[in-house]
């Protein structure tokens, strides 16, 4: 059961990966075919810098449940390091939760709201005529995986707290 | 008004206290102010949701992904042991040298990749034990590693140029504030090296062995390839061939060509892991952007930096004063925090007060830049000097004591490009950028 969590764990985090190196791989490509269009075609292309601002969202969406998955993000360690260690423990468990409260009001619920907002206001990207809407479920989608992934760190983190008190 | 200040600052700092991602910092104490203030937590999270989406949906922010990308095939595609070769041809000869050595090659290879972090691990890395082997003293290697590669964040391409260029509110132009970085990042790398003079004559350092003509030609040549990318990205923006962002495209191009068929140091199969790793560090870079937009949005609402700005004219209408007490601030808040969310943060809060008494924004962005510059290295938090202990193996306890003469140095160039508004803008102008 264990293993089988953890072969799904992994899976899950390959398709995130995977998915951002095809989405900067594409960015990157992009925006060399627009420079190569109007320098050397001199028939600038019309859809290239609209898809790039696209992609971007994607990319630094995902590619933020990833930096979180790897704990990649910037904080400041200045004042939890002075603590005992199991306190800092019991710190970065509270921490996991506020990304949860982040990832499930500001990211899953706002951006669903933006989402359906975005729909009914039928706002489509001039030159490609994607909807706006599909572009920002990026929110949602990238919070349901930094969700996920804190909810596990706290798991993981009270299951460790709980086996340091029984051996103390 | 004055309550949601006192919410937004206190549960900022409780976040950040409690060691949370900066960024989720940012947002729920913007959410937490919103909510208050329009006494709805559901609206808050709609407009904190949109301002994230519409805030990193911009065409000139791309740049940063593209320069993030460069600098790392660069970074590991040799051109550090290129650079080096170089740089001592030109000023190992003299007392110290090695010391020259290392400042000259951070400032070449900030004017190729930009990341002060990854500039003190792929040339601390080479340098600090080729120091440390000629008997300098491994601390003070450390320390002038860690200053020396902060030049890079002000000699352009510098993402952190273009994250200001966004939050100045479009009023100056990622191509005036590049160029407008040079001059100033000459003089920082000029102070650190004044601050190597008198320690090499204090310590009786030694010098390298005196490079004919001849050998400064030939690594000049075997250079010529990584420096040449100065001139397409610099000169490309200059003379209105590219944008930044096509521009920085155009050197994720480059840099390929260079490092995985000229150079032959990055295999196609490392490919995946370094776009992963852009893609990685640009997402914390656009979830702080896209955070920040909101947290500003209240900021603006609340006409909090109307207050700040108000609040520090009653202290002084003094420029020099209110400048030096910026400056101050900004010290202390560099000392605890890193640069990116320091200039989102700080850049709307201090802009009216500057503008009131007619300031430039490019020069006022430059003298942000450069000040925060000195926070990557001060503890207790500064990346810059984390990196280099790694790489110096040593501590932060151990390494301040020699970072003091630097810091002197910096703070003496910081004053002097806050007061000398022509450091910043003079080659801007002379070049007939607004």
């Amino acid at each position: 059961m264990n293993s089988l969590t953890a072969r799904i764990r992994e899976s899950l985090v390959r398709l995130l990966e995977w998915t951002v190196i095809i989405l900067m791989a594409s960015l990157v490509l992009d925006v060399i075919w627009q420079v190569a269009t109007r320098y050397l075609l001199k028939n600038p292309s019309s859809w290239t810098d609209e898809l790039a601002t696209l992609l971007i969202i994607w990319v630094a969406l995902l590619g933020a449940s990833v930096a979180f998955i790897r704990q990649g993000h910037l904080g400041v360690d200045f004042l939890t390091n002075k603590l005992r260690k199991r306190h800092r423990e019991m710190a970065a468990i509270a921490v996991q939760a506020l990304v949860v409260f982040f990832a499930g009001q500001i990211l899953i619920y706002g951006g669903i709201k933006l989402v359906l907002l975005t729909l009914l206001t039928q706002q489509v990207s001039p030159a490609l005529g994607i909807k706006m809407g599909h572009v920002y479920l990026a929110l949602p989608i990238s919070g349901f995986f930094i969700a996920l992934f804190a909810l596990e760190n706290i798991v993981t983190g009270l299951r460790r707290l709980r086996a340091k008190s029984h051996t103390d | 008004m004055d309550a949601s200040i006192v919410i937004l600052i206190v549960s900022f700092l409780l976040l950040l206290a409690l060691n949370v991602p900066v960024a989720v910092g940012i947002c729920l104490a913007t959410f937490v102010t919103i909510s208050v203030t329009l006494g709805s937590a559901e609206i808050a999270a709609k407009i904190i949701a949109q301002k994230m989406a519409t805030g990193i949906n911009s065409f000139s922010l791309l740049a940063i992904p593209f320069f993030i990308l460069s600098g790392l095939l660069m970074g590991r595609g040799g051109i550090a042991g290129r650079l080096i070769e170089f740089a001592s041809a030109l000023v190992g000869r003299f007392k110290g040298g090695l010391g020259y050595v290392n400042v000259l090659t951070c400032m070449l290879f900030g004017a190729i990749s930009g990341s002060a972090a990854a500039a003190v691990s792929s040339i601390g890395g080479f340098m600090i034990p080729e120091m440390n082997r000629k008997g300098y003293n491994n601390e003070f290697n450390v320390a002038v590693t860690t200053t020396a590669a902060t030049t890079g964040l002000l000699i352009p391409p510098s993402n952190i140029m273009i994250v200001y260029a966004l939050v100045s509110g479009g009023t100056v132009s990622i191509a005036t504030l590049f160029i407008a970085g040079i001059l100033p990042g000459i003089l920082f790398g000029f102070s650190l090296m004044a601050v190597i003079r008198f320690t090499a004559r204090a310590r009786d350092y030694g010098s390298e062995e005196s490079a004919s003509l001849a050998q400064i030609w030939k690594s000049f040549r075997r250079a010529f390839l990584s420096l040449l990318m100065i001139v397409v990205v610099l000169g490309g923006i200059l003379r209105g061939v590219f944008t930044p962002t096509e521009a920085a495209a155009v050197s994720v191009a480059y840099a390929f060509v260079l490092s995985v068929i000229v150079y032959r140091k990055v295999r196609t199969k490392d490919l995946p892991e370094i776009l992963l790793q852009s893609g990685i560090t640009t997402s914390v870079v656009f979830l702080l952007i896209g955070t920040s937009m909101a947290m500003s949005w209240i900021l603006a609402i609340e006409n909090i930096p109307q207050t700040v700005s108000t609040a520090l004219l009653n202290i002084s209408d003094n420029k020099f004063v209110i400048l030096l007490l910026i400056n101050l601030i900004l010290l202390c808040a560099g000392a605890f925090m890193d640069m990116t969310p320091a200039v989102l943060i700080f850049t709307p809060i201090f802009w009216p007060a500057a503008k009131a008494f007619g300031m430039d924004p490019v020069h006022f962005g430059i003298m942000l830049i450069a000040n925060l510059c000195i926070g990557l290295c001060t503890p207790p938090v500064g990346t810059c000097l984390f990196v280099g202990c790694g790489v110096g193996k040593t501590t932060l306890a151990k390494v301040t004591p020699k970072l003091i003469p630097f810091y002197y140095a910096l703070g003496v160039s910081l004053l002097l490009i806050t007061y000398i508004p022509a450091i910043s803008l003079a080659i801007p102008r002379l070049l007939g950028l607004n």
